[in-house]
Order: C-alpha cells, then sequence, then structure tokens
C-alpha cells in the first residue's frame, strides 16, 4: 500500500485511533498523559475513557490501577494520569464507553523524559507504509 | 465490582488455563517450559477465525484447541523421547521457535477498509469480538470462571478415576508403570495433547480480553510463571495451580511497594518456598491429610 492510500485508509477508517503524549510529574513512574482520539479522520468526543495498562513481555501480571481520563479543552482530548511501575515499554489500553464501545491498545516506551511510540505500537506500523 | 478488581480476577482466571496445562504434564512427570507456546497458538489462531472470518468466539475457541492440541502432539512426538532437563530444554526451544514463528506470522485482510490481522512484530490488533456482541467485563468474567469451573471439575473426576492413578504411576515411575502394561508414550502423548488445548483455551479468552497480541507475549516469561504456579501452588490437586496464581497474583499486587525489583522479591519468594516444599503447598501428603481430617 502506498502512503496515500494509508492516510487515505486512515481518514476512512471507522476503528478508533488514539495518540499519546505524557510528560513525567516528577513523582516516580508518574505521568501526566493527553490523550486524542479520532475517529474516521475527526476528534471523538464525548467517550467514557479508561486507561489501562499491561506489560507486553509479561502479560497479566502487571495488574495497574485503570484511571479514568476526564475531557481535555481540545476538540477529541482527554486527561489522565497513569500510575506505573516501571520505565520501560507499556501497552497502553484504553477502554472506550459512550458512543463507541472499544477497546484500542497502543505501545509506548516510557522514560524519564516522557513516553515515545514504541515498537510494536501503531506508530511504527504508520512508517512501515 | 471496580474496572481494578474485574481486571486482576480475569487475568488470574487466564493464568489458571496455563498453569494447569503445566500442571497436567507435570503430573505425568513432564516439565515443560514451552506452555506459552500452546497458549499463543490459540490465542492467535483464535483471533484470526473471530476478527478476519467472523467466526462465532465459541466455535472459534474450539477450533483454537483442537490447533494447540496438534501442535503440541506433533512437538511431544519427537521431545518426548528425552527426559527430565532435557526434555525442559526442547519444550523452551519449541516454545522460541513458536514465538519467531509468530514474528513472521503475516495474515492480513481488509475488513470494512482497513487492514486488519498478525503482523509480524507489529502485533495483531482488533480482536473485537466481544466489543461487537456487547460482551461487558464482568460477563466475560463470568464466561472465564464457567469454563475454568468445568476445566477443574473435569480435573478432579479424571483424578479420582483410573485414568488419574495411571496418570501418578507414570509420573512417579515410568519403568513400573510400563512394566505393568501401560502404554507410556501413548498415555503422555494423549496428556501434551490434552495440555496444548487447555493452553491454547487460555490463549484464545486472552487474546479477545485483551483485543491485543503480538509474539512478545508468548516468551519465556509466561512459560516460567505457568510452571512456577503449579509447583508454588502443590502437585496433589488441580487446585494446586490455581492458589499458585492467587499467590502470585496476590503477592505481587501485595508487594506494590517494591515497584520494579517486586519480581525479584517474588522470585526469592519461590526459591524459599521450594527449598521446604518442593512439590509445592498442595502437595499429595496435604491433600491427603486434607481428605482425612474433612471426610
Amino acid at each position: 500500500m502506498d502512503k496515500a492510500a494509508f492516510f487515505l485508509s486512515l481518514v476512512l477508517a471507522q476503528t478508533p485511533q488514539a495518540d499519546l503524549r505524557c510528560v513525567p510529574t516528577g513523582e516516580d513512574f508518574v505521568y501526566d498523559c493527553s490523550i486524542t482520539l479520532t475517529r474516521g479522520g475527526q476528534p471523538l468526543e464525548g467517550a467514557d475513557v479508561t486507561v489501562g495498562a499491561d506489560m507486553p513481555s509479561m502479560p497479566m501480571a502487571h495488574n495497574m490501577r485503570p484511571a479514568k481520563a476526564t475531557p481535555g479543552t481540545k476538540p477529541g482530548e482527554y486527561k489522565a494520569r497513569l500510575d506505573l511501575e516501571m520505565l520501560g515499554e507499556w501497552a497502553i489500553k484504553l477502554r472506550l464507553g459512550g458512543p463507541v464501545r472499544d477497546q484500542i491498545v497502543v505501545n509506548y516506551e516510557f522514560d524519564s523524559q516522557g513516553a515515545k511510540p514504541a515498537m510494536g505500537g501503531h506508530k511504527m506500523e504508520h512508517k512501515k507504509h | 465490582m471496580d474496572d481494578y478488581a474485574l481486571g486482576v480476577l480475569t487475568n488470574i482466571g487466564l493464568f489458571s488455563f496455563v498453569a494447569l496445562s503445566a500442571y497436567l504434564l507435570l503430573i505425568a512427570g513432564e516439565m515443560s517450559f514451552g506452555q506459552q507456546a500452546f497458549f499463543g497458538v490459540g490465542a492467535y489462531a483464535g483471533g484470526i477465525l473471530t476478527a478476519l472470518y467472523g467466526w462465532p468466539l465459541p466455535l472459534a475457541a474450539l477450533a483454537a484447541m483442537a490447533l494447540g492440541a496438534l501442535a503440541q502432539f506433533l512437538v511431544a512426538l519427537p521431545t518426548l523421547r528425552l527426559r527430565g532437563l532435557y526434555f525442559a530444554m526442547a519444550t523452551l526451544a519449541a516454545a522460541e521457535m513458536a514465538r519467531i514463528l509468530f514474528e513472521l506470522l503475516h495474515w492480513r485482510r481488509s475488513i470494512d477498509g482497513e487492514l486488519a490481522g498478525p503482523d509480524g512484530t507489529q502485533g495483531f490488533r482488533g480482536i473485537r469480538w466481544i466489543f461487537e456482541h456487547g460482551i461487558e467485563p464482568m460477563h466475560y468474567l463470568g464466561i472465564v470462571g464457567v469454563l475454568l469451573a468445568l476445566v477443574v471439575g473435569l480435573f478432579l473426576v479424571v483424578e479420582r478415576s483410573k485414568l488419574g492413578a495411571t496418570l501418578r504411576g507414570i509420573g512417579q515411575d515410568p519403568e513400573l508403570a510400563a512394566a505393568v502394561g501401560i502404554d507410556v508414550q501413548r498415555v503422555k502423548l494423549g496428556v501434551a495433547a490434552a495440555a496444548g488445548a487447555l493452553a491454547a483455551l487460555g490463549g484464545v479468552l486472552y487474546a479477545h480480553h485483551n483485543t491485543y497480541i503480538e509474539p512478545r507475549n508468548f516468551d519465556i516469561m509466561l512459560g516460567v510463571h505457568s510452571l512456577a504456579y503449579a509447583l508454588i501452588g502443590g502437585l496433589g490437586t488441580a487446585f494446586g495451580p490455581l492458589l499458585g496464581v492467587l499467590l502470585d497474583i496476590g503477592v505481587l499486587e501485595s508487594t506494590r511497594m517494591f515497584h520494579g525489583y517486586r519480581m525479584i522479591v517474588f522470585g526469592g519468594l519461590v526459591a524459599v518456598l521450594l527449598v521446604f516444599r518442593p512439590r509445592g503447598l498442595l502437595d499429595e501428603r496435604m491433600v491427603l491429610w486434607i481428605r482425612q481430617r474433612f471426610s
């Protein structure tokens, strides 16, 4: 699939997409995250978003307490505080309720600076096409 | 029940399937470090069938179990010639081969205008059957719980039957079992197939609970833990692996103050426990004592 066709498919896609921006709070392994949800290229508003996390290499063992996200100031933006156990790659699970019932899983690498999309995350998938 | 409790209980249930599959092999005298591979086979097979081909989950689970049984049967055919540590190493090698095969697996189809399916190391997203069918987390926990209860019930029936005595006989002394006319190889192949099916059932339930799987989910850590659950909980009853999972998740959860070091703490606890109770907390003697006490 060429790049244009890929981006067209993203716009047409009815599956919700998520983008995360996280900054460390200063407290160990605690991050303030801004989540941008889109669907069909449009901001997804009014969703009930619960944010969980799991480590890909040890599934089910890290039972992080899910955080309820609150609506942000921009369309499709939600805010949540993540309290992780350690640095490294986490599979962030966004469980959506309200107008859309779904679950999105995105992989991010958390370090002392914040978080960036990780191998296995959808950002890498975008680059591949 | 809040989201956190639901998540923990569902994870305990899902882990129990793979722990019981390791336990089944252990009572037949074989230590497998590779049950995560068949958990993965179930996860991928079930996910492909529901997400790409629209199969209903129950049918996909049955097909995934059949594939898991076949996969472990094929692995057991050559590896059951080995004994002890060599068998354990062979199962670990087979599991790593399976994980690499998952990394090479690209099976993408266009579903509603979007590409879906396993994409190698990028993983497999969008296994949405439970969302598409309006199954709430509480209901899914119920499904996992009922299936687990059925499996444990089946174990209890088998363990009290002649087959159960045969399995323990083979596990304790395969030469003696062969001397009394038991076809040890044939029974062990059957046990391996059953263990593969059980792990695959856990895998298909995990994939649909998580909606996303990737090859790293099925690496050595899962295999070591599943074996540890059976060994910690005890080899005297099918409740042993369940106790192991409860202790593992319970201990891990209760030592959250250690953050990244909690796995080290847990490993130390496992080592100490196995020194003093090498066949686990609910070992055969403990189970006999409980039966005598309460019968």
